[in-house]
């Protein structure tokens, strides 16, 4: 499909060694995997509302949706996103409303990390489980979200 | 609101037009998502499947109409796990109902339902 996404809204920083390149004893909590600030326009603003269908436009606030729109393609181009894992859920906490025209900076680290066993049938099955921060603020430094996002790793990490 | 009462549900009709416009306000433009024919032969999920973050905005909606904001209160936490992916056609719908009173905070069970009323989202959020 034709990409539409304006990629001058979103600048990037961060370390050049990503998450990818860390074994899972590596992934220790406060590893910084960067992240990037990100113009919330009013035509962003629209078009997200419309998709939506929600008719909250007129407020000062973004749609509450936004939310995510701040760091998903962070977690891409950050490689929070690891190849093979798995979405597990979510933990999202609220704090300010963000606001149209807002300027926002999105940070990326890991939380936390688990190693699940389970026994089954006599044989054990050990699953990694890894937690990412995803903390945005405004430009005052004011926290909008925490959003902590649990990821169940693919059997191949080392 | 009371224990047992329940929050006014919010629908979202998904399809791929509806994901490729997703795409292009977030720039997820993973594979998983958009490519309709890349997709098709996909051992686990057999076709596109919408962003996870599309399966979380009935709840999200649900939560400002409950409190009367535009923006969920400060404080207002939810705890979700993802239980099945949502594939273009479905139309999804939040179902959250008061379990218990925290001082001033409500606690609700949360789940995003597809129209066969299968499990897409699970979890707890607290008002």
């Amino acid at each position: 499909m034709e990409q539409k996404f304006n990629t001058d809204l979103i600048t990037q920083f961060g370390p050049d060694k990503m998450l990818p390149e860390l074994k899972f004893a590596e992934m220790e909590p406060g590893w910084d995997c960067g992240g990037g600030t990100y113009k919330i326009t009013q035509a962003e603003v629209e078009k997200f509302a419309k998709l939506m269908g929600d008719s909250n436009t007129g407020s000062e606030n973004v749609p509450v949706g936004m939310i995510y729109i701040f760091g998903l393609r962070l977690c891409w181009d950050r490689q929070v996103f690891i190849d093979q894992a798995v979405r597990a859920g979510d933990k999202i906490t609220f704090h300010k409303p963000a606001k149209v025209g807002d300027t926002i900076t999105t940070k990326l680290s890991v939380a936390d990390k688990k190693e699940v066993t389970k026994e089954r049938d006599g044989k054990v099955k050990v699953t990694k489980f890894l937690y990412i921060n995803m903390e945005t603020l405004n430009q005052d430094g004011d926290k909008i979200t925490d959003i902590v996002m649990s990821f169940m790793l693919p059997k191949t990490m080392q | 609101m009371n224990i047992g009462d329940t929050l006014e549900s919010k629908t979202l009709a998904v399809s791929q037009e509806f994901i490729n416009d997703y795409a292009d306000i977030c720039g997820d433009y993973n594979t998983l998502h958009v490519d309709v024919e890349g997709m098709k032969d996909h051992p686990i999920f057999g076709g596109t499947i919408a962003h996870g973050t599309i399966n979380v905005e009935p709840v999200l909606q649900a939560i400002c109409t409950a409190q009367g904001t535009t923006w969920p209160n400060a404080g207002t936490v939810i705890d979700l796990q993802f239980r099945a992916p949502v594939k273009p056609g479905m139309t999804i719908s939040s179902d959250l109902k008061v379990k218990e009173k925290q001082g001033n905070n409500l606690v609700c069970d949360m789940q995003v339902v597809d129209q066969n009323g299968g499990p897409c989202v699970r979890g707890t959020v607290k008002l």
